[in-house]
């Protein structure tokens, strides 16, 4: 009976990293250059999920985030020839490489999140009741 | 031995049985609800029907002698060597191409199983408690 709590608790863990990731993606979504303030766009990055809970053995069930990797696609393009980091030459001359964030995709999957979240701690308040019902078995 | 004869007869050993089950088939749906989103993740599965039906089995052929091992032996549900009741779900495959990233889960499902499984459970606490606190009153002598 405790150990359900592990599983419902390994979900929470996960939603909470997917919902980092969000708040970095949200975050950064104007970001054209990188921490050292060279001109880099911020790539989206996305939190991959798993099954089973690694941190309590290999055969553990739950959820986890098996890694965080970086959206390999193309870059979202604004028509701005005024920006310092606007590019000078070539084909796409005049245009500013933004992060390939996108906005309404960032929070549709953080309520997604929330739900997923509210939902296994419904599960983790029904497995509480269940063992103090049990646990009243005795007394 | 007197406890045990007091303790192995009537519903106590179904009560229990349904006890067990129902708190293994809640570790189960708190799984199915840790993999929400979780690409690929198959829900798992155990049959309450076939469970009640091999608990109507498992009192039918032991009747009412209480020193008679009370052995359930359904399909997902079966007592082991120690007396203990052991489940396995299965997996349920995919029930249409709508989830593209390979999962069948239905968060509703999930969830009205969560509240009815949890209910059961409440249930089966209830007449246990019940049937030992009957048990007592008889030990006490006095109601």
């Amino acid at each position: 009976m405790f150990s359900t709590l592990d599983i419902s608790t390994s979900a929470l863990t996960a939603q909470r990293i997917h919902l980092d990731t969000i708040a970095g993606n949200l975050a950064n979504m104007h970001a054209t250059r990188d921490a050292d303030g060279n001109p880099n766009p911020y790539r989206r990055r996305v939190a991959m999920f798993a099954t089973g809970d690694p941190s309590r053995g290999p055969d553990a069930p739950g959820a986890h985030i098996q890694s965080v990797v970086e959206d390999p696609s193309p870059f979202h393009l604004d028509h701005d020839p005024g920006h310092p980091d606007a590019v000078t030459s070539g084909p796409l001359k005049g245009y500013v490489r933004l992060p390939n964030v996108d906005l309404s995709t960032e929070m549709i999957n953080a309520m997604f999140a929330a739900r997923v979240y509210e939902a296994n701690i419904t599960a983790m308040e029904v497995t509480k009741s269940m063992a103090a019902s049990s646990l009243r078995l005795l007394a | 031995m007197l406890i045990e004869n007091l303790t192995n007869r009537g519903a106590i050993p179904a009560l229990v049985s349904t006890a067990v089950f129902t708190q293994e088939r809640h570790r189960m749906i708190a799984e199915n609800i840790a993999n929400i989103g979780v690409p690929g993740y198959k829900t798992k599965h155990l049959d309450v029907r076939a469970f009640q039906q091999a608990l109507g089995k498992a009192m039918d052929r032991r009747g009412s002698d209480p020193r008679q091992p009370f052995v359930v032996d359904g399909g997902q549900a079966r007592t082991d060597g120690q007396g203990r009741l052991v489940v396995k779900p299965s997996r349920r495959p995919p029930e249409n191409i709508l989830f593209h990233d390979g999962t069948n889960m239905s968060v509703e499902r999930q969830m009205a199983d969560l509240a009815q499984n949890a209910m059961l459970h409440e249930m089966t606490n209830t007449l246990l408690r019940d049937k030992f606190e009957g048990l007592r009153k008889a030990i006490r002598g006095r109601v």
